[in-house]
C-alpha cells in the first residue's frame, strides 16, 4: 500500500474514533475536559516507561488511562469543594500533571523515543515504517491499535446509545430512570483518554484534541439530530485527514497540523454557511424576508 | 548573546547572581506579578481556559512575526504573539455570541485551529533551510534559560503598562467584572472594558509564554488567584495578594529549576499547584480542613444538646457514648445518667436558645433591628442585643399558637 494512502487511512481511523465520542463531549460541555485529559496522560506514558521499560500499546494505554482517571477525579474533587469554578479546576489539574510528565521525560526518560515534539505535533509521517507481521502481511502497528480503539468506541457508543443520548440531553431524567449519568460521563472521558493515548503515538496530542472537538462542533452547526451529528463529525474528520495530507505535501509541513487546519476550515465554512445556523445564511434569509414583504420595506 | 553576557550586567550585579540565574529570576518575577494580577480578572469571570487558548494561539503569531521580520527579534515576536492572542480571544467571544456553539467548544475550536496553524508554520519554517528559526519551539514549553536581559526589560515594560491600566481603570474594571448589567446601567462602556480585560489577559499570556511555555501558561493565570481568593475576601486585596503569590511562586520555581537543571515551566507550575492545593486545604476560614473542623464542632454541639435535653433517651452508638462521657467529665451528667445541677442549667440554656431561635424564625421580620445583618443562630442574644431578645420573647409569648 502506498505510504500516502496508509497515512490518510490511519488519520481516518483516529478521526472515526474521535468522531464517535466528540459529539457527546461537545454536547455535554466537556469539550475542554478532553483537552485536559489528553494532556494529563503524558505522565502515565512516562511512568509505564520508567517502571516496565516498555512502549507496548497495552501497558501504555493502561498507564495513561490511570492518569486520565486521576485527572478527571482530581478536577471533580476540586470542583466538589465549592471553592473553585470548574474551569479553574481544569486549569489547575492538567498543567500540573502535564508538568509531571515533561519533568519525567527530561529527567529520567531522555533516551525514550518519546521526544516531546512528536507527542505534541505528531509524526504521522513515520507511521508506515513501524510495522508488525500479521499472517504473512506487513501491517502498520498503529493501524492495528487504532482499529482496536475504533472497535471499542463503536461498541461503547453502539451499546450505550440510548443511555448516552438520554443523559447527554437530560441528565436529571437520566438520573431518575437510574442511568447513572456520572458513571456514563466518566466512562466517556476514559474512552476519550484511551483514544488519545492510542492516537498520541500515531498523530500527536494536538490532532487528537482537534479531532475530538472541531468536527463535532462543525457537525453541531449543521444538524439537530444526534445520529447525523456523529456521522457528520466522522465525515469532517475524514475530509480533514485526506485534504490535510494533500495540503501538507506541497507545503512541506506537519501533516497532523495541516489536517487540523483543514478541520478548522470546515468549521469556519459551517459557521458562515450552515443552512440553518450559518451567520451568512441567516443574514441572507433575513434580507429576503424583508424584500418579500412589501409592508416591511 | 555572547557580547551581552560578557558585559557586567546590571541585573546580575544587583541580585548578586550569575547572569542567567539573574535574568531567569527577574523574568519569573515579572511573569508572576502580571499573571497574578491580570489572571484574577479571567478566573473570577470563569474564563480561565480562555488563557489556555490565547497561549496556544501565540504560536502562529510568533511564527508569522518571524516570517515577516526574518529574525528572532524579541519585541517583534512578542508583538506577533500579542496580535495573534488578541485575535484568538476576540474570535472566541465572537463565535460564542454569534452562534449556538457553547463557550467551551468555542475555546476548543479556536485553540485547535490556531495551534494547528502554528504547528504547520513551525514545521514549514524548520523544513525550510533557514537556520535562524531554531528555538522557536521553545514557545511550547518555555525556555527561561534562553532569556536575555533585553527580553526581560521588554517584558517588564509590557507588565508595567498593563498594571498601570489596571490601576487607572480599576473601579470601572471591577464593576464590569462583577456586575456587567449594573456597569452598563451607570453608563460604563461595558464592551470596551471587556475588550480591555481580554487585552490585559493577552499581555499576561505573552509575557509568560516565553518563561513557562504555551501549554503551561494557563496554570500561572489560575494559581495565584485561587490561592489569593482563599486568603482574602475583598477584590483589591485579592488582586494585590495574587500579584505577590505569583511573584513568589515564579521566583521559587525558577530558582529550583536552575539549581536542579530542570526545565523552568514545569517546575514553576508544580510549585504553584502545590501552593494552590495547600491554600485550598488549609486556608483559615475557607479551607477544606477548616470547614470540616467547623462542621465537626457543629455536629458535636448538636449531639451534646440532644443528650442534655433528653438524657433519658436510650444510649445509641459509639458517638453517643463518647458525648455522654465528655459531659460526665465536665460534671454535667451524673454517673447514673441523670443530669447534675450544672447539667440542668446547661439543658435549660439550650432549651432557651432553641425557643429564641423558633421565635426569631416566626417573628424576626416584625422587630426593628439597629442594622440589617443576619444574626448568628448559635448566639442570638449576643448578636441581636437584649432589647431585641426581649421583644422577641414578648411576641412569642403573645402570639397565638
Amino acid at each position: 500500500m502506498p505510504d500516502g494512502i496508509l497515512i490518510v487511512l490511519i488519520a481516518g481511523l483516529v478521526a472515526t474514533a474521535c468522531g464517535l465520542l466528540g459529539p457527546f463531549l461537545v454536547l455535554r460541555r466537556m469539550a475542554l475536559l478532553s483537552d485536559a485529559v489528553s494532556h494529563a496522560v503524558l505522565p502515565g506514558i512516562v511512568a509505564v516507561w520508567l517502571v516496565a521499560q516498555t512502549r507496548a500499546p497495552l501497558p501504555v494505554i493502561v498507564g495513561a488511562a490511570a492518569f486520565a482517571v486521576l485527572c478527571v477525579l482530581g478536577i471533580d474533587a476540586l470542583r466538589a469543594t465549592g471553592l473553585v469554578a470548574s474551569d479553574a479546576a481544569i486549569a489547575l489539574v492538567f498543567p500540573a500533571l502535564f508538568s509531571l510528565g515533561v519533568l519525567g521525560v527530561t529527567r529520567y526518560a531522555a533516551g525514550i523515543h518519546l521526544d516531546l515534539d512528536s507527542t505534541i505535533y505528531g509524526e504521522i509521517a513515520f507511521v508506515p515504517f513501524d510495522t508488525v507481521r500479521l499472517g504473512g502481511y506487513e501491517v502498520a502497528r498503529s493501524g492495528l491499535v487504532l482499529g482496536g480503539v475504533v472497535l471499542f468506541n463503536l461498541l461503547l457508543v453502539g451499546l450505550l446509545w440510548k443511555e448516552l443520548k438520554a443523559t447527554t440531553f437530560d441528565p436529571q431524567f437520566g438520573a431518575t430512570v437510574r442511568l447513572r449519568p456520572r458513571l456514563l460521563s466518566r466512562l466517556l472521558l476514559v474512552a476519550a483518554a484511551v483514544t488519545a493515548v492510542a492516537a498520541f503515538d500515531a498523530v500527536g496530542a494536538i490532532l487528537v484534541v482537534t479531532l475530538l472537538i472541531v468536527p463535532a462542533a462543525t457537525a453541531y452547526l449543521l444538524t439537530d439530530r444526534l445520529v447525523v451529528m456523529v456521522a457528520l463529525a466522522i465525515a469532517v474528520g475524514w475530509v480533514g485527514a485526506a485534504a490535510g495530507y494533500a495540503v501538507a505535501l506541497p507545503m512541506d509541513s506537519s501533516i497532523a497540523g495541516a489536517m487540523g487546519l483543514v478541520c478548522t476550515a470546515c468549521f469556519v465554512l459551517a459557521l458562515l454557511l450552515s443552512p440553518s445556523h450559518g451567520l451568512l445564511t441567516r443574514r441572507w434569509r433575513r434580507r429576503r424576508i424583508v424584500a418579500d414583504a412589501p409592508l416591511l420595506r | 548573546m555572547s557580547e551581552l553576557a560578557s558585559e557586567p550586567s546590571m541585573l546580575s550585579t544587583a541580585l548578586g547572581l550569575p547572569y542567567t540565574d539573574a535574568v531567569v529570576i527577574a523574568g519569573a518575577l515579572v511573569l508572576g506579578i502580571t499573571s497574578g494580577v491580570l489572571g484574577a480578572f479571567a478566573v473570577l469571570r470563569r474564563r480561565s481556559l480562555v488563557g489556555d487558548a490565547v497561549a496556544h494561539a501565540t504560536l502562529p503569531g510568533v511564527c508569522v512575526a518571524f516570517l515577516v521580520a526574518g529574525m528572532k527579534d524579541v519585541p517583534g515576536l512578542l508583538l506577533g504573539a500579542a496580535i495573534a492572542g488578541l485575535v484568538a480571544a476576540l474570535l472566541m467571544v465572537g463565535i460564542e455570541r454569534a452562534s449556538r456553539i457553547r463557550p467551551d467548544a468555542a475555546i476548543g475550536v479556536v485553540l485547535s485551529g490556531f495551534f494547528a496553524f502554528g504547528v504547520v508554520l513551525l514545521t514549514h519554517l524548520s523544513n525550510s533551510s533557514d537556520a535562524d528559526q531554531a528555538g522557536l519551539e521553545n514557545y511550547l514549553f518555555g525556555q527561561a534559560a534562553g532569556l536575555l536581559e533585553r527580553d526581560v526589560a521588554v517584558m517588564a515594560g509590557l507588565a508595567a503598562s498593563a498594571l498601570l491600566v489596571v490601576g487607572v481603570l480599576r473601579r470601572a474594571l471591577t464593576t464590569t467584572l462583577f456586575d456587567p448589567a449594573y456597569a452598563g446601567a451607570i453608563g460604563l462602556p461595558v464592551r470596551a472594558l471587556e475588550t480591555v480585560m481580554t487585552a490585559l489577559l493577552v499581555v499576561a499570556v505573552v509575557i509568560g509564554v516565553r518563561v513557562v511555555g504555551a501549554i503551561l501558561m494557563v496554570a500561572m493565570l489560575v494559581v495565584p488567584t485561587v490561592t489569593a481568593r482563599q486568603l482574602a475576601d475583598r477584590f483589591p486585596r485579592v488582586l494585590v495578594l495574587a500579584g505577590l503569590i505569583g511573584a513568589a511562586v515564579g521566583v521559587t520555581g525558577a530558582l529550583t529549576a536552575t539549581r536542579g537543571q530542570l526545565p523552568t515551566g514545569p517546575v514553576v507550575v508544580l510549585t504553584g499547584f502545590t501552593v494552590a492545593v495547600a491554600a485550598l486545604l488549609l486556608a483559615p476560614g475557607r479551607g477544606v480542613l477548616w470547614q470540616a473542623r467547623r462542621l465537626a464542632a457543629r455536629r458535636r454541639t448538636v449531639r451534646r444538646d440532644a443528650v442534655l435535653t433528653q438524657p433519658d433517651a436510650p444510649v445509641s452508638g459509639l458517638r453517643d457514648r463518647l458525648v455522654r462521657a465528655g459531659l460526665r467529665r465536665r460534671g454535667l451528667l451524673a454517673a447514673d445518667g441523670t443530669l447534675t445541677a450544672a447539667g440542668r442549667a446547661a439543658a435549660a440554656e439550650t432549651a432557651e436558645r432553641r425557643a429564641l431561635w423558633t421565635a426569631w424564625l416566626e417573628h424576626g421580620p416584625s422587630i426593628r433591628l439597629p442594622d440589617a445583618r443576619e444574626p448568628d443562630p448559635t448566639d442570638l442574644r449576643g448578636s441581636l442585643g437584649d432589647d431585641a431578645v426581649a421583644q422577641l420573647r414578648a411576641l412569642a409569648a403573645g402570639a397565638p399558637r
